[in-house]
């Protein structure tokens, strides 16, 4: 017998054990959405004698958690997740890396997008929490902290569809229920004090930092390889010397251009594994600290 | 079997059944939509007049509905919402007005053909 819409959102918490922390999130706040809608509906009814026919309705925890599992089992992350390489060889999957999407998306979210947002959320961040802190003397103070809590949470659910989108990390697809009506000044206690929202502030400081480094190594190894695959047509082709000390230009030894080539073409396939290592690795981060259960 | 294992078996068959009615029901509904509606909405008109236990669960509704966006038979947009969080609204697609009308046959057919297994005794 379920008697509040806590202890309901808490049992399906628990039948959902062992599925992916997004799917959670979303299942939760479904559920609340509901709950608390229909429960709005009736006032003059006591919560638990409301939510009986509720759940009735709704389902229990139980098969809500059935339909949850089966239909995510047959809705796949926004891009397929890497098809298991069984069968294939270690060649062709070391070479067959251009063909994944996933390393393409994770190459793209690291060199550009993560540099790119990670200016934006340091500095939102910071100027944020500066601000709140500064002007908590000043009746604005509060007003501030709040807006600046809630643009967080609007953050780290837009930040996790691109993860999603882009990395193939499945992340929260719903933003959270507030819970109860609880008023303005109980949701403000309420965001300050969920552990979800201080995690969410440190990954968008954190962003930066990992930002800067992604696009510095992508962009040396990147240039790197380029450099070595051009080689023998700048300098046959025009005449463009590689290296000049105290005016002497030294050219690179005829037999050695194919070796920069190759070269090359290795050093761009290992960026593009290292790419899908280190997006797996941002995915795993944002996964822990941007989703709330 | 005793009457509870009977009910048991009941309710396996009905979700059993609901697999592939629940998205067509949530076509329909929204075919017939004339603006864009959000999940509590969908379950509250679908619920409407009807005291005695649901035919689907109201709470299997919000995963299909995104499984059906994930197929491109919906689409949404999120609008924020004075009370609560931002609202997901559901719009059906041109790819999902074809699939309803196809589904829609294919549920005609399939209720005469099992109404008149039925029928035969």
């Amino acid at each position: 017998m379920i008697k509040s819409i806590e202890e309901y959102l808490r049992q399906l918490k628990a039948e959902l054990a062992g599925c992916d922390r997004a799917t959670i999130q979303d299942a939760l706040s479904d559920a609340e959405e509901y709950l608390r809608n229909t429960l709005a509906a009736r006032p003059d009814l006591a919560e638990a004698d409301a939510l009986l026919p509720v759940i009735e309705k709704y389902g229990t925890p139980d098969e809500i958690a059935a339909a949850y599992r089966e239909i995510e089992s047959r809705v796949p992350a926004t891009l397929a997740p890497a098809r298991n390489p069984a069968g294939k060889s270690l060649a062709s999957r070391f070479f067959g890396v251009f063909a994944e999407p996933r390393a393409w998306g994770a190459l793209f979210f690291l060199l550009f997008f993560s540099l790119f947002s990670g200016i934006i959320y340091f500095t939102w961040a910071v100027i944020g929490i500066s601000l709140s802190l500064g002007w908590m003397v000043l009746i604005i103070g509060l007003p501030f902290m709040g807006l600046f809590v809630l643009s967080v949470q609007g953050i780290a659910l837009i930040e996790g569809r691109v993860v999603e989108a882009l990395l193939g990390i499945r992340m929260p697809r719903r933003s959270i229920f507030p819970g109860k009506r609880l008023g303005w000044w109980g949701r403000f206690k309420a965001l300050i004090s969920q552990k979800h929202t201080w995690l969410s502030i440190a990954y968008m400081i954190l962003k930066l930092p990992l930002g800067i480094i992604y696009f510095v190594v992508f962009i040396v190894l990147i240039s790197l390889s380029l450099f070595g695959i051009a080689l023998p047509i700048l300098e046959l082709g025009f005449d463009i010397q590689p290296l000049v000390i105290n005016n002497i230009p030294y050219y690179t030894p005829v037999w050695l251009m194919p070796l920069t080539v190759i070269a090359g073409v290795l050093l761009i396939i290992l960026v593009m594994h290292l790419a899908k290592v280190l997006g797996r690795m941002q995915g795993a981060l944002a996964k822990a600290l941007l989703v709330r259960y | 079997m005793n009457l509870q294992e009977l009910s048991a078996a009941d309710k396996k068959f009905q979700k059993e059944l609901n697999a592939g009615v629940t998205e067509l029901v949530l076509l329909g509904v929204l075919s017939r939509a004339t603006e864009p509606m959000y999940g509590y909405q969908i379950a509250k008109l679908i619920d409407e007049g009807r005291d005695n236990e649901p035919i689907i669960k109201l709470g299997t509704l919000y995963p299909v509905l995104r499984s059906l966006e994930r197929s491109g038979l919906l689409e949404s947009r999120v609008e924020p919402s004075v009370a609560g969080p931002p609202r997901r609204y559901y719009k059906i697609t041109e790819s999902g007005r074809r699939a309803l009308k196809r589904w829609a046959e294919i549920w005609c057919l399939t209720r005469a053909f099992v109404d008149a297994r039925l029928e035969e005794d």
